[in-house]
């Protein structure tokens, strides 16, 4: 068993834990962080999107609102590269008349929104599509955000002051000394998912950043926390439609918003108390509600194509907790658990929203400091990660680069614009496990056809490189990638030019010399012996807890232990984990697309009739958890 | 002028129909001869998903290289308007980094066509100098090897109509006739021809007041001036339609651009501009049906030829399949073969830009050589004036319109001097 | 006005269309765009897996149609008989003789009955799986993994649509012998942009093809059969094949991969241009949307006309005899459907034994073996390929259906797509003439 000494360990990879990680790094500390899928893999990478200017909270909850708008002025400065400044608009639709946008425009008065009102002819003007019978709009610095990238970006610098990040390490157990009254968490029991080791973590502090989970962390600590998972549909659209954010002048509800986000715009969100956070069914009547409030504020949208649909759960604490989720607040709660009860060593952190996650960080390291003597302060409100230098985003820089560049000939993913080099140096420089990490580092896959043709690339190159000997002696390879994590530019195609990324030394790029590869004269090719000695374990807990789930997977394939990066295991995870998000939502155009996918993969390639299907990674069961309709399409 | 989603009405939205299937790149007749052009699908629903907001536009002009065939759209199984996204991708590029001079006279058909009216004969000679057009070569950009129309010698088409007024047909079937400027300055045999078919067949023929379509600017990314002209053409033709005319044209780019081009691309989805495009007809589309209905005249005198036909690429965007091979093979003796190549490669003013030039000819090289394989013949046919310029200089064959051919086939008309019997 | 109007330019419709214009009829084809065979591999797939056996592929095809017969009575197949299916196999392979892009099978050429075995090829897919085909143009013969020499699978470096390496682990996994190389893309190019079939266009120039020939035959040990992708030149396909094989020195065969598929799109080119030396006209870019009938109450309506869309509101309507729908199923722009779970055929407005319902459409795992009931229904028809309703009653006396749009099959989970589409194309055709003649 691997064992690792550190000061202060952080649960959960999301903006929380990795803000964490980071902001305890820049103090001195020396920090851990784990997290049991990839990095935003939870919450943080399923929400729609939205820097909040706190416009959405000036009434109900000015408190959030207040800390939104600080926050949004810090982040669009320390993660400029990972946010758009699209602007937002609060817009009265006719069913939105009522006291309310009066109480708007007062509420961002008093906690600090920057707002105006602006005529309905300039909106209309600026935003041609959006509803012609909007009575009056405000305007707020509403902004989208790239949550992936922020959160990569956190971790590098996280990195870079000295923390150690292991993703698809999952908590297994706290370890806890002493007796009641008095009893401490010196650490956890981790397993490293990928390899399937275990892993001993010792600390002087462990910080519980699970957000919608923090509740089940608790438990091993024999504490029961109240966090509801709320849980939220989106819609993508599969173009923008809108390039400002869009949001009803009234009180939060289903479906009031519309955030365009690169190059899609999302339809956010429904709300439901679930109980289970790995809950992510996307039920019919959320995605119709979604496409009916989504019409009245731009309307025809619903009869735009949709190019995906997903859920995420929101942590919602309460203390005394009842009624409906959504009134549960949304500011963050942080929790002592040696103040509440009467255990040393542990903190709990959850609740809250993205846009306030540095803020959050802060408040808990100020606590973690407490108890464990302050050394530096704070920083992060001035501290820019890298990659920020290169400025906000804008939907069209990729064009711009790839045109600049005379890249189109490199295009892999080609309705997200993903290069080759951008594939490879992600591949190369980021752990990954699944192709699904991979999407989430450069948007592989992201676009109309959903992973219809860049699947075959992706595993294409991967596999190539595994034979070029990228990672030769590193087996594990998914916990290494680079000495740093580079992801500064990671979504630039102009920055990953063949040459510039370190993977531009495979023998056949150089010369372009005609023959075999050196490896390959040996005859013929099979399973080269380290790619099999990695093991994927049993993953007991991951099959247990999840009822919704097919249970009934052949027997053998608990014990096996698959080779680490086997093509066709990435190709089938891949094309299965896209199959999750649209089969909420196939019809008209996106089911076209379905039969095209289907045509290319079951038919032309024959790939499900490949070798190796037996074999399992550690996310192919969440994977093929069931997303596809039933027959509720309205609120049952 | 904002070029995002005006309403989803306009071509952008038509994207989300994309399947990425890339039969458009595979059959495009630009991208097949140069990479300059990175392919219809490239260019359009994919790269319109990152063109949105008026933000800065492609820093490359590989858009500029689409020649507006509509190869793409054609072949394309889902109907993505690539061709519309492509053209206003190149307008929105226009309005960023400006129009240069050749492409602004390139677009005023109309007032090239007046100015080289002031002296046919200077204008056309000038055009034939060498030393001339290596100048227009070197300052504008304007090809001296692509062949540029001759200005009638015969006077414009109006002075034409003012002359032959007392002889117009009277009658109770009436028809607007739409000529367009090549048929006003350059070819004004080609409407002569079309009066004499309207005639023949018993309709008195309305010639009211009319603008250039505002194709040419359109085509060279001059937005609000194509606006401007098709203004005029509502305010001036539909009224006609909204008595009941129909307005036919011989020019099948006109006619495109009045029924459809100009309200797409400028995104003009008023009550007038439906009700004019519903109006428009294109001629053989107009004879086809006045044929199904039994009242086409069909008292030909047989013509004993081969007349290879090549359909121009704007009959693509009508969608009503090929007219002209509904109506020409009715005239005895005439063999006419329906050429099916992609594109003439000439694309309205893509040929005479000296970067394109090249481009036009390896694009037409399909045509040039199934003509070729035509041969012996006398002359060919195509229905739209700047391919039959572009035709005519690659094969050195003359090229009619094929009205030109249907009035001679009615005894009406001498295809060799292009004149009117009775003149 | 034409004897037979053909709604789809897919293999079913250009299948119907020779057929009829063979027979005399005078024909014309339209079409919404270009699709179907541009995107597939090229064979010719009779019956790749039954609905019994999913994991196992079908060995004798002809002979798996037969027992079909009892546990699926509604399969088009089983409408047809495997006789019919046999005979209109033959006509394709004769009509692909003629045009110069020869088909063969596990026999080699000529005529089904004494030149194939019955069996399925096993050609190697573009992932290294074994795909089962019972008739492959001439490119791809030579990948039958039932031979005995071992692969070389040779790729392009920065090809993004063409892995050998992939292809070769996943041929030495079942048990072949198998290994990859590359060659340098500027062998087919030195533009930076070129997708496949620019690539293919590249090698109809005889210089091009002889030079990577040369570089074939350094790469292959002797014995060795040479896979490429599927890009060995496009108008000029014979000849290139030809050249490459000799020069190469040794048996190459193509690896169909990612569409826009070059072995598709030469079948369509030869097809097409058959047609137009009938005098077929098919007119690209003329998109059904509807048609006017006259409905009949207890006898069958009949079609009065069918209108496509064009750039006014006026439709233009197309009058013949007879009509066709070869528009394909949901792929094909046959079927339309929205978010309520309604989904409809876009021409005639057909009843489709497809449920109303998304929750009736999918299983939960993309690959389930059993595929997805929303890709098995579609227009129900009778022997004689028309349109029948409920009550299995012909709807119109005119109509007639074929290839993808018809229900009870999955043709590209059961590897049947074009088989389907030649047979019911060519029973469509044939039972055209026959009601004309009448």
């Amino acid at each position: 068993m691997k064992r690792i000494e550190t000061e202060i360990l952080v649960v959960g990879g999301g903006a929380t834990g990795t803000g964490i990680a980071w902001d305890a790094a820049l103090r001195g500390f020396k920090v851990t962080l784990i997290e049991k899928r990839d990095l935003t893999h939870g919450t943080t990478g399923r929400y729609h999107g939205l820097l909040h200017s706190g416009g959405r909270y000036v009434v109900k909850d000015p408190v959030s609102a207040t800390e939104c708008i600080h926050e949004n002025r810090i982040l669009r400065k320390t993660h400029a590269h990972c946010i758009e400044n699209t602007s937002g608009f609060f817009a009265v639709t006719p069913e939105d008349e009522g006291p309310y946008p009066d109480k708007f425009l007062e509420g961002c008065r008093a906690t600090g929104v920057d707002c105006a009102e602006i005529s309905v002819a300039d909106a209309l003007r600026r935003e041609p599509l959006l509803n012609p019978r909007i009575s009056r709009v405000f305007e707020v610095p509403d902004g989208t955000a790239d949550s992936f990238l922020a959160t990569h970006a956190t971790v590098q610098a996280a990195r870079h002051a000295g923390a150690q990040i292991l993703t698809y390490h999952e908590l297994m157990g706290l370890i806890i000394e002493g007796g009641d009254g008095n009893r401490r968490v010196v650490g956890a029991k981790v397993r490293d998912v990928a390899k399937g080791m275990d892993v001993e973590i010792r600390a002087q502090m462990v910080i519980n950043a699970t957000g919608a989970w923090a509740g089940m962390v608790t438990q091993m600590a024999g504490v029961a926390i109240s966090v509801v998972p709320g849980k939220g549909v989106m819609v993508a659209m599969n173009h923008r439609a809108l390039n400002t954010v869009v949001n009803r002048c009234k009180m939060p509800a289903d479906g009031d918003i519309i955030v365009p986000v690169h190059t899609v715009a999302i339809i956010g969100t429904t709300d439901e108390r679930v109980t289970d956070p790995e809950n992510l069914r996307i039920e019919p009547w959320e995605v119709n509600l979604m496409l009916e409030e989504g019409d009245k504020l731009v309307p025809n949208l619903s009869k735009a194509r949709v190019v995906r649909a997903w859920a995420g759960v929101r942590p919602l604490y309460q203390e005394d907790y009842a009624g409906a989720s959504r009134d549960a607040t949304r500011k963050f709660a942080l929790l002592d658990h040696k103040e509440r009860h009467g255990i040393d060593g542990f903190i709990t952190i959850t609740g809250g929203k993205w846009t306030t996650f540095r803020l959050m960080a802060e408040k808990t390291v100020d606590l973690a400091a407490s108890h464990l003597g302050a050394r530096k302060p704070c920083v992060t409100a001035t501290t820019a990660v890298p990659g920020a230098d290169q400025g906000n985003y804008w939907l069209g820089h990729r064009l711009h680069e790839i045109e600049e560049q005379k890249l189109q000939g490199q295009l892999i993913c080609e309705c997200e614009l993903v290069t080759r080099a951008m594939l490879e140096n992600a591949a190369k420089q980021n752990p990954l496990l699944t192709l699904d990490d991979l999407r989430r580092d450069v948007r592989l896959g992201m676009g109309p056809c959903q992973g219809g043709f860049c699947t075959y690339r992706a595993v294409g190159i991967i596999h190539e490189m595994g034979k070029a000997g990228v990672w030769e002696g590193d087996a594990g390879h998914q916990t290494h990638a680079a000495e740093e994590w580079d992801v500064a530019y990671i979504q630039s195609p102009a920055r990953n030019v063949n040459g510039s990324g370190s993977v531009g030394d495979r023998p056949q790029q150089q010369g372009g010399s005609v023959g075999d590869r050196p490896q390959q004269q040996g005859g013929s090719v099979g399973d080269r012996p380290q790619q099999q000695g990695g093991s994927v374990g049993d993953r007991p807990q991951q099959q247990g807890d999840r009822p919704q789930q097919q249970g009934d997977r052949p027997q053998q394939r608990a014990g096996q232990t698959p080779p680490l990066f086997n093509p066709n295991l990435l190709l089938r995870d891949f094309l299965q984990e896209r199959w999750k998000g649209v089969a909420p939502i196939l019809w008209g155009r996106q089911l076209k697309q379905e039969r095209l996918d289907e045509l290319i993969y079951l038919n032309v390639m024959n790939a499900d009739h490949l070798p190796d299907d037996q074999l399992a990674s550690a996310m192919t069961d969440f994977y093929l958890f069931d997303t596809t309709p039933n027959e509720h399409e309205v609120h049952p | 002028m904002p070029m995002h989603t005006q309403s989803w009405e306009s071509v952008g939205p038509s994207l989300d129909e994309c399947i990425k299937c890339n039969i458009c790149t595979s059959y495009c007749p630009v991208a097949e001869v140069t990479d300059k052009f990175h392919g219809p699908k490239y260019s359009g629903p994919q790269a319109q998903r990152f063109r949105e907001n008026g933000q800065p536009q492609s820093p490359d002009h590989s858009v500029d290289y689409c020649s507006g065939c509509r190869v793409c759209n054609e072949v394309c199984p889902t109907g993505v308007r690539i061709a519309e996204i492509n053209a206003r991708a190149r307008a929105q590029a226009a309005a960023e980094h400006g129009i240069p001079l050749r492409n602004r006279l390139l677009g005023r058909s109309d007032m090239l066509g007046k100015l080289g009216m002031i002296a046919p004969g200077l204008a056309n000679w000038g055009m034939r100098q060498g030393f001339a057009r290596s100048i227009a070569e070197g300052v504008l950009g304007i090809s001296k090897h692509a062949q540029m129309p001759t200005w009638s010698r015969e006077g414009t088409f109006a002075s034409w109509l003012k002359r032959s007024a007392p002889n117009r047909l009277r009658s109770e079937r009436k028809v607007v006739y739409y000529h367009g400027c090549s048929t006003m300055y350059y070819e004004p045999y080609v409407g002569k021809a079309a009066m004499a078919v309207f005639e023949h067949n018993g309709f008195e023929v309305v010639v009211p007041e009319q603008g250039c379509c505002g194709l040419p600017l359109l085509n060279n990314a001059e937005f609000p001036a194509a606006e401007k002209y098709h203004h005029h053409n509502l305010e001036w033709l539909t009224p006609y339609a909204r008595q009941g005319y129909q307005i036919v044209g011989t020019s099948t780019s006109c006619t495109l651009t009045l029924k459809e081009e100009a309200p797409d691309m400028l995104d003009i989805h008023t009550p007038e501009a439906r009700d004019l495009a519903l109006a428009v007809w294109d001629i053989f589309e107009w004879l086809r049906e006045l044929h199904a209905q039994g009242q086409m005249k069909t008292d030909f005198q047989p013509i004993d030829m081969v007349l290879p036909y090549h359909p121009p690429c704007q009959y693509r965007a009508h969608h009503i399949g090929s007219p002209v091979m509904d109506i020409l093979p009715l005239i005895p003796g005439l063999d006419v073969r329906e050429s099916h190549a992609r594109c003439c490669g000439g694309a309205g003013t893509y040929v005479y830009k000296k970067e394109k030039y090249q481009i036009a000819m390896d694009v037409g090289q399909e045509l040039f050589t199934w003509v070729d394989e035509q041969r012996p013949v006398t002359m060919t046919a195509c229905t739209s004036e700047t391919c039959r310029w572009h035709i005519e200089s690659a094969t050195k064959l003359p090229c009619r319109h094929p009205i030109e051919v249907l009035a001679a086939a009615y005894g009406l008309y001498d295809l060799e001097k292009r004149k009117l019997t009775k003149e | 006005m034409s004897d037979l109007f053909v709604i789809g330019a897919g293999l079913s419709g250009l299948m119907a269309a020779y057929t009829a214009a063979r027979a005399g009829l005078r024909v014309q084809v339209v079409t919404k765009g270009l699709g179907s065979m541009h995107w597939a591999a090229g064979t010719v797939d009779v019956m790749g897996y039954t609905p019994e056996e999913l994991s196992r592929p079908v060995q004798r095809p002809l002979e798996a149609i037969q027992a079909l017969a009892h546990s699926h009575p509604e399969h088009p197949y089983v409408l047809l008989g495997s006789h019919q299916v046999q005979v209109a196999l033959e006509e394709f392979t004769a009509l692909m003789a003629e045009l110069g892009l020869p088909y063969g099978g596990a026999g080699g050429f000529g005529a089904l009955a004494h030149s194939t075995s019955g069996d399925n090829l096993l050609l190697p897919s573009a992932v290294g799986a074994l795909r089962p085909a019972f008739l492959a143009p001439s490119a791809q013969l030579a990948g039958d993994m039932a031979r005995p020499e071992p692969l070389l699978i040779v790729g392009f470096t920065g090809l993004r649509d063409f892995y050998p390496e992939l292809i070769a682990e996943n041929l030495a996994k079942q048990g072949f012998q198998a290994r990859a190389a590359f060659l340098p893309l500027s062998l087919l190019t030195e533009q930076a942009d070129r997708n496949n079939v620019h690539l293919a266009q590249a090698l109809d120039l005889q210089a091009r093809r002889l030079k990577l020939g040369g570089e074939l035959k350094r790469l292959a040990r002797a014995g060795e059969r040479i896979g490429l992708p599927a890009l060995l030149g496009l108008d000029d396909h014979a000849a290139a094949l030809a050249d490459l094989s000799a020069a190469a020195g040794a048996p190459i065969f193509e690896i169909p991969t990612l569409p826009p598929s070059v072995p598709g799109m030469r079948l369509y080119k030869a097809l097409r241009a058959r047609l137009w030396r009938m005098g077929v006209r098919i007119d690209v870019g003329l998109e059904g949307i509807g048609a006017n009938v006259i409905a009949a109450n207890g006898t069958a309506g009949r079609v009065q006309w069918v209108e496509t869309a064009t750039t006014t509101s006026r439709p233009l309507k197309h009058r013949a005899k007879a009509y066709l729908l070869a528009t394909g199923g949901i792929l094909g722009g046959g079927f339309d459907s929205d978010h309520t779970g309604r989904i409809w055929e876009t021409v005639f407005d057909l009843p489709l034994t497809i449920p109303q319902a998304r929750h009736q459409w999918f299983r939960p795992a993309f690959m389930d073996p059993a595929g997805h009931p929303v890709f098995n229904g579609g227009v129900a028809v009778n022997a004689a390929m028309q349109p029948v309703g409920a009550d299995g009653q012909v709807l119109y006396a005119n109509l007639w259906a074929a290839g993808g749009a018809l229900a009870g099959a999955d043709p590209i989970q059961q590897h049947s797509l074009e088989g389907l589409a030649i047979a019911t194309g060519w029973a469509a055709g044939q039972a055209i003439v026959r009601a004309l003649a009448q």
